[in-house]
């Protein structure tokens, strides 16, 4: 193995971690936020792409004009779950496992229904998925690339700004602290919780687009990719936004450098063992603190 | 008729999965979408048994249930010693995983699935017997199943889902229940799989996938999640939807979605208009 290999796979690693750090992060603020698990997540995502396939492919408008659209019925959409679905359960005191099944099941409502409208056929948002290519000290640099990382760093510092620098980033901290001590204080919780999904669906339409432009997608491949956004927010730690975010690059890096030892017809399987090995070593997330007294004790 | 005996042998099979099913998420309260992984592994043990060791069938079968119930305690300990909510997220990574295993698996026949598997009954009444020792099956199950829940046990179980906190706290160990009743559960499935592969003599990977997970968890949320009739009823019913579309005669391409479509809106009408299923779940007066 070379160092041009080596740094070409970082390289790739890097830019392919770009969607799933978007992912990630929408899966950590809902469950941050809200707190619930949503699984339909899934479905969402599936919802983002199909609309935008059909605006660029169908109805063939700009590439701009599908994606606003595609967030705009995402958002309709996903604040309808909440609404309809998720805020009736509650008034009704139901258990975790309804929450549970609900979210799960939307999503694979969602899924069937891609399915059957657009079939299980793989598909692309574009008519070409290539990407021109230069080369950058000997790593291949995709067009494709600068866009996923420039566009994802962008959605990254906004995320930061707003939880970090607006009202509704601390309305929603208060929320996420104490939902009924921060509605004592007159904060409009249900408010907070839209904008919440909406910035969720804001996350999943920018990482949607970037992978649609890049693979093509099969009505389960939302749900594959959940998974990961699922086991980066575990490894982040609970409710951390930015932890799921380093996570979901430190993963994608790994799954990476895996070609060295893993086989590609195993390469798949990378994903499962990554879950299991976090429920198994780090249940409540990766912290460096834990780390460092762990170090220091070991010395000690 | 040789139609109606096949959905006979069906229906023994699937009130086996939703009864089990019922047992982990209806009245231990554990949250899992793998139980058709647990199927699938029962089913591949029997089949690999039958094809490379023609061992007897009933030993195969048991087989496939115990291991299940390995495979399920490789899923239910990691996560339960967290909390319950971890399993729900391991068990879809443990049967897409497994799943994506089974694929790989040369001697499992890979992806194109496990054929040359024994025929154990021979003759023109082979589907009626088949129907015979499904449906007992099923009604052992059942009867299994009913006989825990309405012993001392079951007041264990109850008492754990209800409230955790309150169990633990009287020096009552949750995780134990928990892994027994996840463990048992999947035994069960395990056997069905065995009853599958041998009435079918070929499984497939794509035969154990989500549609399968929505399709048992559709079976026990309108039948009635705790309740011993409920999966029974559910099982009934939802063997017949099929049928009922049927006569729209698409293609399979739009059918197998659209079956889907329909488990999973009826499991989220069910959720929001009738919660406690069908039949809903009878308190116990000494609960």
């Amino acid at each position: 193995m070379t160092l041009s290999i080596l740094l070409q796979i970082l390289w790739t690693g890097l830019a392919v971690s770009s969607y799933a750090v978007l992912f990630a992060m929408a899966f950590s603020l809902i469950l941050k936020v809200v707190k619930i698990w949503n699984f339909a997540q899934a479905g969402f995502m599936g919802l983002v792409f199909y609309s935008l396939y059909v605006s660029l492919n169908i109805f063939e408008w700009p590439m701009w004009a599908g994606v606003v659209l595609s967030f705009l019925v995402t958002t309709l959409a996903a604040i309808a779950f909440f609404h309809y679905g998720i805020e009736t359960l509650r008034a009704r005191h139901s258990s975790s496992l309804t929450f549970f099944i609900l979210t799960l099941v939307v999503s694979q409502f969602m899924g069937y229904l891609f399915a059957m409208c657009f079939g299980t056929e793989p598909l692309t948002i574009t008519k070409n998925i290539m990407s021109p290519v230069m080369l950058v000290g000997g790593i291949v640099v995709s067009h494709w690339d600068l866009q996923a990382m420039g566009l994802t760093a962008l959605t990254v510092l906004l995320v930061y700004w707003i939880l970090n620098r607006t009202h509704m980033g601390q309305f929603m901290s208060a929320v996420a602290d104490h939902p009924g001590l921060a509605r004592l204080y007159g904060i409009d919780v249900s408010r907070v919780y839209l904008y919440t999904i909406a910035l969720a669906c804001l996350l999943l339409t920018v990482g949607v687009y970037l992978l649609g432009l890049k693979v093509a997608m099969l009505p389960n491949t939302p749900l594959q990719m959940m998974l990961l956004a699922v086991i980066a927010t575990l490894l982040g730690g609970m409710g951390q936004v930015f932890g799921a975010a380093a996570a979901a690059v430190l993963l994608s890096l790994i799954q990476s450098l895996s070609v060295f030892v893993i086989p590609s017809e195993w390469q798949s399987l990378l994903i499962y063992a990554f879950l299991f090995m976090t429920i198994l070593f780090f249940p409540e997330g990766f912290s460096w603190t834990a780390m460092k007294s762990w170090f220091t004790v070991r010395r000690a | 008729m040789e139609y109606v005996i096949s959905v006979l042998v069906l229906m023994g099979i699937y009130v086996i999965l939703s009864s089990s099913f019922n047992l982990i998420i209806g009245y231990g309260g554990l949250i899992s979408i793998a139980h058709p992984i647990f199927f699938a592994l029962g089913a591949y043990t029997t089949g690999v048994l039958s094809v490379n060791f023609s061992i007897w069938p009933p030993l195969a079968l048991l087989a496939g249930g115990l291991v299940a119930l390995v495979f399920s305690l490789m899923l239910s300990l990691p996560s339960l010693r967290i909390s319950g909510d971890y399993l729900l997220i391991t068990s879809i990574g443990f049967q897409l995983g497994l799943l994506e295993v089974i694929k790989h698996l040369g001697f499992l026949g890979g992806a194109s699935g496990l054929g040359n598997i024994a025929n154990v009954i021979e003759g023109d009444n082979r589907s009626e017997i088949f129907a015979l020792i499904s449906i007992g099956l099923a009604v052992i199950v059942f009867l299994f199943i009913r006989w825990l829940i309405q012993g001392p046990y079951g007041l264990l179980v109850s008492a754990m889902r209800d409230d955790e906190l309150v169990y633990t706290s009287l020096g009552r160990n949750a995780m134990k229940v928990k892994l027994v009743i996840f463990a048992i559960g999947s035994a069960c499935a395990g056997l069905a799989g065995g009853l599958y592969a041998y009435y079918y003599q070929y499984v497939n990977p794509d035969q154990f996938e989500i549609l399968q997970s929505s399709m048992i968890l559709t079976m026990v949320v309108v039948g009635g999640m705790g309740s011993q009739w409920g999966p029974v009823v559910g099982a009934v019913l939802l063997l017949f939807l099929p049928q009922a579309i049927g006569f729209l005669s698409f293609p399979p391409s739009v059918m197998a979605p659209l079956q889907g479509l329909l488990y999973s809106l009826l499991v989220i009408i069910f959720l929001f208009v009738r919660p406690q299923g069908l039949m809903a779940r009878v308190v116990r007066k000494d609960a």
